[in-house]
């Protein structure tokens, strides 16, 4: 039996926790974020031969660090490096949703992505190309309808492919124009010089400094530079 | 067309977004939630006092009042 931690994340009223019932059925139970009370859930199931265990996370918009869901979303990603990160978008509501998978993608975090809600895009006339935005987010891309089950098995099919690719992410870049890569070029190459970098991807550590991100800087401020 | 902050917006009027009057901090958090220069919204209920709900990109949101002081729109 080969072990797979799947972690599940999404803006709120993405489907997630329909997601994570139609994954885990009766294998769940809820426990809480170390020191806070912000509920955690957690779950297994079973696929082909592997066990994999189901975290879901706080539904969030963004991964700053603003507020503690966001927090804890945010350090479960990072810092337990979960095998695979499945990020459940709302179909009908694309745009915004994008938003936290480009935040995911930035972080280097080994992704699928779970096109949910596909029932009530098709509602609106709203027609998805999903190999196309596969491609180009260049991570799998799921459609599923989770209120009706569909697209559960498919998911898990990404889910074990992903979790057995051992090789390191290639991050996805925004390129944010010229004066803003200058900075993050220069900020990337004392990063990769100081040991906070270890396990974070420089780039993701250089656009949070210049964010002003204040759970990151805290990491740098014990460091001397040099 | 007059700017005017978001609070001041009747129910089902559609405003454009222009600008955020305040720190960065809060400026973040509401672009993260969708809420960016020229995005169109759609005031849902806006009673005083109490939250005003809009509809933006699709979602709905709650805002507290004094946020929608700060958040200056384009009405017709």
């Amino acid at each position: 039996m080969k072990e797979v931690t799947l972690a599940l994340v999404g803006n709120p009223n993405s489907g997630k926790t329909t997601v994570f019932n139609n994954l885990t059925k009766t294998h769940q139970y809820v426990g809480n974020w170390p020191g806070v009370t912000v509920e955690k859930k957690e779950g297994t199931c079973r696929y082909n031969d592997y066990h994999i265990k189901v975290v879901d996370l706080p539904g969030v918009y963004s991964l700053t660090a603003y507020s503690l869901d966001e927090i804890i979303a945010r350090d479960f990603i990072v810092e337990k490096r979960p095998d695979v990160v499945v990020d459940i978008v709302d179909a009908s509501n694309l745009e915004r949703n994008l938003y936290l998978t480009v935040q995911l993608l930035e972080m280097g975090a080994r992704l699928v992505v779970a096109l949910n809600m596909m029932d009530e895009a098709s509602e609106r006339n709203l027609r998805i190309d999903v190999e196309r935005l596969s491609s180009r987010l260049g991570v799998p891309v799921v459609p599923m309808v989770a209120s009706r089950n569909r697209g559960t098995e498919e998911l898990l099919k990404k889910v074990v492919e992903v979790g057995e690719k051992k090789d390191p992410v290639e991050p996805f870049k925004v390129d944010y124009g010229r004066e803003i890569e200058d900075e993050i070029a220069a900020l990337e190459k004392l990063i990769s010089q100081s040991k906070v970098a270890e396990g974070y991807s420089p780039r993701w550590l250089a656009i949070k400094l210049l964010e002003g991100d204040e759970e990151i800087t805290k990491k740098f401020a014990e460091v001397e530079v040099g | 067309m007059r700017i005017m902050p978001l609070s001041m917006a009747r129910p089902g009027e559609e405003v454009l977004l222009v600008g955020i009057e305040a720190g960065f901090g809060l400026r973040r958090k509401l672009a993260d939630m969708g809420l960016s220069p020229g995005v169109p919204l759609r005031v849902i209920h806006s009673q005083m006092p109490g939250p005003v709900i809009i509809e933006v990109r699709g979602s709905r949101l709650a805002l507290g009042r004094g946020m929608t002081q700060r958040i200056m729109v384009r009405g017709e």
